[in-house]
């Protein structure tokens, strides 16, 4: 054994340019590997981050009958005396915001747009004092202030401003259906603009205060939702069912941010599939590869293996030689194709890549805006490092098996 | 000397009290004039915006005052169909094979681009009772003699918390309309423009119709034919009857 291994040896140090570019190929393979497999898990990490900070927040409490109706977003399926509960929340040591959220047209004037005009949007009345503990939206101000409560005033995500032309200081007026069904219209200056790393929120956001939706819409008290944060480690789901006893009553349910995001975790999953393939066809490029080196190897050496064989060396031991010749070579490989993927990773971990120019137009799915970042996983290297090697010893077996077919005569003439 | 005064007033105001109409009254013969038990009509909405004018033809047939079923003729939008029962509306594309329910939101939207929205084809015409009504003055609209009335919501539950309206003293016909939201603001607005007689029923043959939130927008609606009280086929109103 020691000998086949230090024939093995010398044969990979004997072919040493061949040696390096096939360990090069599996470097490369193995260091996309860790690459993609850092990004596309950052991808997801960092979406599931910016759908609690500004989307879902940890869980939410709506009226049982709204999660039917949600798409049309009724005002009268709603959490009534919303401060009693938020209190009673406060008090068990929650984190509660509430929210009225409704849909409506949107005005814009000539005066301030440049031309009228009017779409459908959605619009979230929040609690200015209470939101930011929530929601992480403290951080996104770009231009103007945030809301103060009772005011006529609205916040406008960033890219959603930038669609329409609003600058900080218009006026919009937002025409709705009031809690009951009633024509409702709202004149509301624009007093700050929001860049929200969540592309979704930020393509969409209005927000304004929840004393004058209420007022306008004449709410009585109630909101559509109260949302509340858990901390990182928190088990959202005995949380959630924590949070439903205390609200006591059986016309409120609980949703975790998992239930809220149904839809997000299930693109999610079915990425994570499409970016196994895709994972999966790099390796077997990198394969094909392996193999039709060792195959060129095998067939340069066909005389030496004609002669190996006369000398009465077992197909066996000849077969193992070249199965420790390509483990050397996916040895090499590995090394370099971890020691690569993770310099690499270095720079998607603490830089990352812009893709802003093509998330600003195009959904993804991902909740990223711009700059898409990596994670450290250790498992991923480990099992690139030890699949570097494995594959590329089972793939040399098959050329080997080949040459030793041909008898000893033709291996000698060839 | 004083009672022979008294009475001699009272006699001369007799005929004013008990032949003066209340604003109620004159809403509930308003919503009488144009509900019928089955009507069937065939006319357009000419849609005038910023790139030109459009014309969609239709045909029409209504039971009550809740049920109508809608059905373009025009080219672009031929088979397309809207039908309205008691508590919903939907929406038949024959491109896609697809009904759709209109809800929420969605039933702000104009019909073919109009400035009628599927709002305005929903709930009952039972304003005498949804409504506190005050006659504020009269005015004359296409020559004819108006009470002008105003409407303010006594519910939050229909969609127009105030209307103004001008109602022809003869026919009983709405002449002329405003629509307002809750904060007094202005977003619709109707208008006759041409009376018509059709089967000896007086009926709207011209109406603008436009969204004062929409600038440089307006619909006209024509009624080239108009039948009342015709017999119609029940299944009309059914979903089956869409597909």
């Amino acid at each position: 054994m020691k000998f086949l291994i230090s024939l093995a040896f010398k044969n990979l140090t004997r072919y040493r340019r061949r040696t390096l570019i096939t360990a090069g190929a599996i470097a490369v393979g193995i260091m996309m590997f860790i690459m993609i497999d850092s990004m596309l898990r950052g991808a997801e990490y960092e979406s599931v981050r910016n759908l609690k900070w500004y989307e879902t927040a940890s869980a939410r409490i709506y009226n049982s009958e709204y999660w039917e109706n949600r798409h049309q977003m009724p005002l009268d399926i709603n959490i009534t005396d919303y401060k009693e509960k938020v209190q009673k929340l406060e008090e068990k040591g929650y984190t509660a915001a509430p929210r009225i959220s409704f849909s409506g047209e949107l005005i814009l004037n000539v005066i301030d747009f440049g031309e009228d005009g009017s779409m459908p949007i959605e619009v979230t009345a929040i609690d200015p004092q209470r939101d930011f503990e929530v929601f992480h939206f403290k951080d996104t101000l770009v231009e103007g202030r945030f809301l103060q409560p009772g005011e006529d005033g609205i916040l406008l995500g960033s890219w959603f401003a930038e669609d329409i032309g609003a600058k900080v200081g218009a006026w919009v007026t937002v025409v709705t259906r009031g809690n009951g069904g009633f024509y409702q219209s709202m004149d509301l200056e624009i007093v700050g603009i929001l860049n929200c790393p969540n592309p979704n929120v930020n393509r969409s956001l209005l927000m304004m205060p929840i004393s004058t939706a209420s007022d306008y819409l004449e709410m009585e008290g109630a909101a559509t939702e109260i949302n509340i944060r858990l901390a990182d480690n928190a088990n959202v789901k005995a949380e959630t069912a924590k949070i439903k006893s205390i609200t006591g009553n059986n016309s409120l349910s609980v949703y975790s941010w998992e239930d809220l995001a149904f839809d997000f975790l299930a693109i999610a999953e079915a990425k994570r599939g499409g970016s196994s393939m895709i994972l999966v066809l790099i390796f077997i490029i990198a394969a094909v590869g392996i193999s039709n080196t060792m195959l060129m190897a095998i067939f340069e050496r066909t005389r030496e293996l004609g002669m190996m064989r006369a000398l009465g060396m077992s197909d066996s031991s000849i077969r193992l030689t070249f199965m420790f010749e390509a483990m050397g070579i996916g040895l090499i490989g590995s090394i370099m194709g971890v020691t690569l993927g993770i310099c690499i990773n270095f720079y998607v971990v603490n830089v990352g890549f812009d893709f802003g120019f093509m998330l600003r137009d195009i959904d993804i799915g991902y909740r990223i805006q711009s700059v898409m970042r990596g994670v450290w996983n250790f498992d991923t290297t480990a099992i690139a490092f030890l699949a570097g090697i494995i594959i590329t010893t089972i793939v040399a077996l098959l050329p080997t098996r080949r040459a030793l077919r041909m008898d000893i005569p033709s291996c000698l003439r060839s | 000397m004083k009672r022979i005064i008294l009475t001699i007033l009272a006699i001369i105001m007799l005929p004013i009290s008990i032949f003066a109409i209340s604003g109620e009254e004159i809403v509930r013969l308003a919503d009488e004039a144009q509900t019928f038990k089955t009507a069937k009509s065939s006319g357009e909405f000419q849609v005038t915006d910023r790139f030109g004018t459009k014309i969609t033809s239709f045909n029409s047939w209504a039971r009550g005052e809740s049920e109508s079923f809608i059905e373009f003729t025009s080219r672009a939008e031929r088979g397309q169909k809207i039908l309205r029962t008691k508590d919903e509306i939907y929406l038949y594309y024959p491109d896609a094979e697809e009904l759709i329910r209109m809800q929420g939101s969605a039933l702000r939207q104009g019909v073919l681009g109009s400035d009628i929205s599927y709002e305005d084809m929903t709930g009952g015409k039972d304003r005498a009772k949804q409504y506190t009504i005050e006659i504020t003055g009269e005015e004359k609209v296409l020559g004819r003699d108006c009470w002008i009335l105003k409407l303010t919501a006594k519910t939050r539950t229909v969609p127009y918390p105030k209307e103004i309206v001008w109602i022809d003293k003869k026919s009983y016909l709405v002449l002329k309309g405003e629509y307002y939201t809750k904060s007094d603001r202005l977003l619709k607005e109707m208008e006759v423009l041409e009376i018509g007689i059709f089967d000896n029923i007086e009926t709207a043959a011209r109406t603008r119709i436009s969204d004062t939130m929409k600038s440089d927008s307006e619909t006209v609606l024509v009624l080239k034919t108009f039948k009342a009280n015709v017999a119609l086929d029940n299944r009309i109103f059914s979903l089956e009857e869409l597909w």
